[in-house]
């Protein structure tokens, strides 16, 4: 995407200015977005973006530019505006790019540079709907969508790496709104993963459609959730936004570099129950948050977070390296070519074990069942977290009572971690999109259903 | 080839193919620093542009973005949207205004001339971050940065429109963490203004420590139901959750819950709400929508009974009435509509009625992009603030939650203060609401 001999010269500029590491980010990236509304496509959208990211460090601190246009005047003006005020005596480059080709281990097959698929798209589309209203006669309205993007990005370095890769994603997704006269509830399901199209080979609308259905007339029949501390069963898959929440953010080196995570110095102590094993893993097969390098060019990798409570590892950028002395993990990422690569999470998730969803609901005198839930955040400095259950019941007597409607739970990281004491073996993982210092990147989260001895519900009731 | 020409290339394509459009193009130029332990941690700039095209071609609309430029590139946007177009269904409403006419803002009062050198610039950020870390008890500022952002928009359409706007954006925050024993907290706060001059690192310190420290000993208070105000912050950000009830896309699809409520009462007969593109003292201030029509002073609930809602051409054409002025639409995305800046009036309630009592102040909100459905209308929020009566602040609160129904809230007001206050996004002017009887769990 970007002539090799322009790119040599442009690091080769960044170098001269006295940078002790000059990086060029090129990424051109193609989209298309369907949405239905009813039975019908409501629009067609694609685009191209296109741009060139540089980056100079000097020690830790990042100089950080981007622009659309690649010619090699523009792109060493920016170099030296951005280190006007740091110039150092020049250094000489020494070194030659050897283009280092990756293996690709998530290889689609319908990808959107081939064909777009609209037609086929708009078929599932169309199914879904048809599927989620004749789940039942009090859906009012449906939306999906299904969205593609296939992204090339180039990176060269100072230290000699030129290398590239393409990643393919698709993501479809369906809400019903389920009314009864006064009022109105919503469901939604959704798919995706680190690949073409082919995607609809692993999906169905029908499941699409009947899931979106039955999750809105469940919050349509909801009472207000009972408030106040109690025990908590958490349902599998995106249930494990809980960790991502909790303690993902929190073990990234963009918030443990500055002492601004309550983790940052806690390496090798136990953070949590025993019952508590979480992984970050960059390499599962297709799974929607994988990747096979790094935005920064280095393998990704499968990252042990915490084995049986123990804090084991954080995930480390290479300036959190530089700033914290631990070993890079492949998880420096960026949402495009306009963020500076920041440390962040890939496929997330809790390692499972061996209790069984009757157990835990068992266990429990009075307290939740959040079987799906939805999005959250935190606050690295604090650790305090929120996140919304999106379909839950209230438990009470060790059973299943009815389902409730608008609950968040709130906690610390600290503190949710050592009160998960029972994980299940239904082990799922689901998609999501996290936003952080580097934008919006998909990242999956997962689990298997656990239970939280002791939360805060904050409902309405 | 300039701008216009790139326009003239794009809608020459879009009339030779027998279709009509509009094309909107984006430029910007910014400049972000941050700072940390009193050296520049980031130095980032920035110059983007993008070209969205909206094609309408027998009755069907598509769009299709681009990032790159050349003459290539313009002619396969073209292509891409026409293709686009042919997948959707018809669309009666929706067409391109015969607005034919050249417009263009006064680059005086959105985006006023000002010297100021980048070492000004960085001396600020390093100034700020150093003197909040310099404070009592913090620990570090880890989330700090200046910015300075200037935007311009075209748009030109296929009937003759020629419109022009260019605004900057100078922007401060810092959030300081503050550690004292096992207890911590992290605060911020923000400032904009259009020129860097404007912008005072000294009353962000002040406000960032002090809501800091102030709570730090927070604690939950037992759950239940409580009077709560909301500050000028949060109250702008959650009104801004729940605008979609204002939408007349959301009504066209169906999903809006006010879509039926035109001219029924929704609301505390005190309360009036009014989207006001046309005060410059805000950041949404507007002369003319996505469309090229006319802004102007919109009544959406008066005395609290809902007036309009917000429309573009198209929405408004589904409902039989007159564009609003709303329509909003960003190179990638579809004709919507968006508010522009919402303004609440003043009440009659005096400052000492309305912290009369006890009452909780609310000062943060946490989840609030996962905490609420606009359709039905219940949240559930994390939250802090303040305990308080009569004024007199009892403790610090934290680890609590607040829920309810946003709808059902409107009809909850107690109190309505009478003075107004900006958000510091400068995006909302509303005076303090006093609620009654809100669920809070601690």
């Amino acid at each position: 995407m970007l002539n090799h001999q322009t790119a040599q010269s442009v690091i080769d500029h960044g170098i001269s200015l006295g940078a002790d590491f000059a990086e060029l980010f090129v990424e051109r990236s193609q989209t298309n977005t369907i949405s239905t509304l009813s039975n019908q496509v409501q629009s067609v959208e694609s685009g191209i973006d296109f741009g060139i990211g540089l980056r100079l460090v000097y020690g830790t601190k990042v100089l950080y530019g981007y622009t659309n246009k690649p010619e090699g005047d523009e792109l060493k003006r920016i170099l030296s505006e951005l280190a006007a005020k740091d110039l150092r005596d020049p250094c000489v480059s020494a070194f030659n790019f050897d283009y280092r080709q990756i293996k690709d281990l998530h290889l689609a097959v319908r990808t959107l540079s081939n064909d777009s698929e609209v037609e086929s798209k708009v078929a599932y589309l169309l199914r879904a709907d048809l599927a989620a209203r004749a789940a039942s006669n009090m859906i009012s309205q449906t939306r999906g969508s299904c969205r593609q993007k296939e992204q090339h990005v180039e990176l060269f370095n100072s230290e000699g790496l030129h290398t590239g890769d393409t990643r393919n994603y698709i993501r479809t997704s369906l809400t019903s709104i389920a009314s009864d006269g006064s009022e109105q509830a919503t469901g939604s399901w959704n798919d995706g993963g680190l690949m073409g199209w082919e995607l609809e080979d692993d999906i169905s609308a029908e499941k699409t459609g009947t899931e979106a259905t039955r999750q809105a007339l469940v919050n349509l029949g909801a009472k207000p959730c009972p408030s106040g501390r109690m025990p908590v069963v958490i349902g599998n898959g995106f249930g494990g936004v809980i960790f991502h929440e909790a303690c993902g953010h929190l073990l990234e080196t963009t918030s443990v570099a500055k002492k601004a995570s309550v983790f940052h110095d806690q390496m090798g102590q136990m953070i949590a129950n025993t019952a508590v094993s979480a992984v970050d893993d960059g390499t599962m097969t297709k799974q929607w948050g994988s990747i096979n390098i790094d935005d920064e060019g280095l393998d990704t990798q499968r990252t042990q977070l915490i084995k049986d409570g123990k804090l084991t590892s954080f995930l480390v950028d290479k300036i959190g390296a530089e700033q914290t002395g631990f070993e890079r993990t492949g998880s420096g990422r960026r949402e495009s070519y306009k963020y500076a690569p920041a440390s962040r999470m890939r496929n997330t998730f809790i390692e499972p074990g061996d209790a069984g969803l009757e157990e835990m609901i068992g266990s429990i005198d009075k307290g939740i069942y959040a079987s799906h839930m939805g999005g959250g955040s935190v606050q690295p400095g604090t650790g305090e977290f929120n996140f919304a259950v999106t379909e839950g019941y209230y438990v009470e007597d060790g059973k299943i009572q009815y389902p409730i409607k608008a609950a968040t739970l709130i906690s610390t990281g600290p503190a949710v971690l050592k009160e998960i004491s029972m994980v299940g073996n239904d082990f799922s993982l689901a998609c999501g999109m996290c936003g952080s210092v580097s934008g919006a990147v998909p990242t999956s989260v997962g689990q298997a259903t656990l239970k939280v001895d002791d939360i805060l519900v904050g409902g309405n009731a | 080839m300039t701008i216009s020409d790139q326009a003239n290339q794009v809608l020459g394509l879009v009339k030779a193919a027998g279709a009509s459009g509009d094309l909107i193009i984006d430029q910007g130029e910014s400049l972000s620093l941050k700072a940390s332990n009193g050296e520049l941690e980031e130095y980032k700039v920035s110059s983007s542009q993008i070209f969205g095209l909206r094609v309408i071609k027998d009755g069907k609309v598509g769009t299709a973005y681009s990032e790159a430029a050349d003459s290539d590139a313009l002619s396969s946007l073209v292509e891409q949207a026409l293709t686009n177009a042919s997948f959707t269904a018809i669309e009666v409403h929706e067409n391109i205004l015969a607005n034919e006419v050249n417009l263009k803002t006064d680059d005086s009062v959105l985006c006023p001339a000002e010297e100021v050198s980048i070492d000004d610039k960085v001396n600020f950020a390093l100034q700020m971050e150093s003197d909040l870390a310099a404070r009592d008890k913090v620990k570090n500022v880890p989330y700090n940065g200046v910015q300075d952002n200037t935007t311009q928009r075209h748009i030109f359409s296929s009937a003759g429109l020629s419109a022009y706007s260019k605004s900057r954006m100078c922007a401060a925050y810092a959030y300081a963490l503050i550690e004292q024993g096992d207890k911590n907290a992290m605060e911020g706060i923000g400032q904009a203004a259009r020129l860097f001059t404007a912008l005072n690192a000294n009353d962000i310190v002040d406000r960032a420590y002090t809501q800091t420290i102030d709570i730090l000993d927070g604690s939950p208070v037992p759950s239940g139901h409580y009077d709560v105000i909301f500050d000028e912050e949060v109250q702008a950000s959650l009104f801004g959750v729940f605008t979609m009830m204002f939408s007349g896309k959301s009504a066209k699809d169906g999903v809006n819950p006010m879509r039926e409520k035109l001219g029924e009462s929704i609301a505390d007969t005190r309360l009036n709400i009014t989207d006001q593109p046309l005060s410059a003292d805000g950041f949404g201030y507007q002369l003319f929508d996505a469309e090229g029509t006319a802004t102007q002073s919109t009544p959406l609930i008066v005395d609290g009974t809902l007036n309009t809602l917000i429309h573009n051409s198209a929405t408004a054409s589904f409902f039989d009435m007159k564009t609003t002025g709303h329509a909003a639409r960003g190179p990638k995305s579809t004709l919507g509509v968006g508010l522009h800046q919402l303004e609440i009036a003043a009440g009659s309630s005096s400052q000492a009625d309305l912290f009369s009592g006890k009452y909780l102040m609310l000062t943060d909100l946490t989840g609030m992009h996962s905490g609420a459905n606009a359709i039905s209308g219940d949240f559930s929020f994390g939250a802090s603030g303040f305990l308080y009566e009569d004024g007199q602040r009892l403790q610090p609160v934290r680890g609590i939650t607040v829920a309810g129904n946003f709808y059902d809230m409107l009809n909850k007001i107690a109190l309505i203060g009478d003075k107004q206050f900006w958000n510091w996004e400068r995006s909302a002017l509303m005076p303090h609401l006093r609620f009654a009887d809100l669920a809070i769990a601690g």
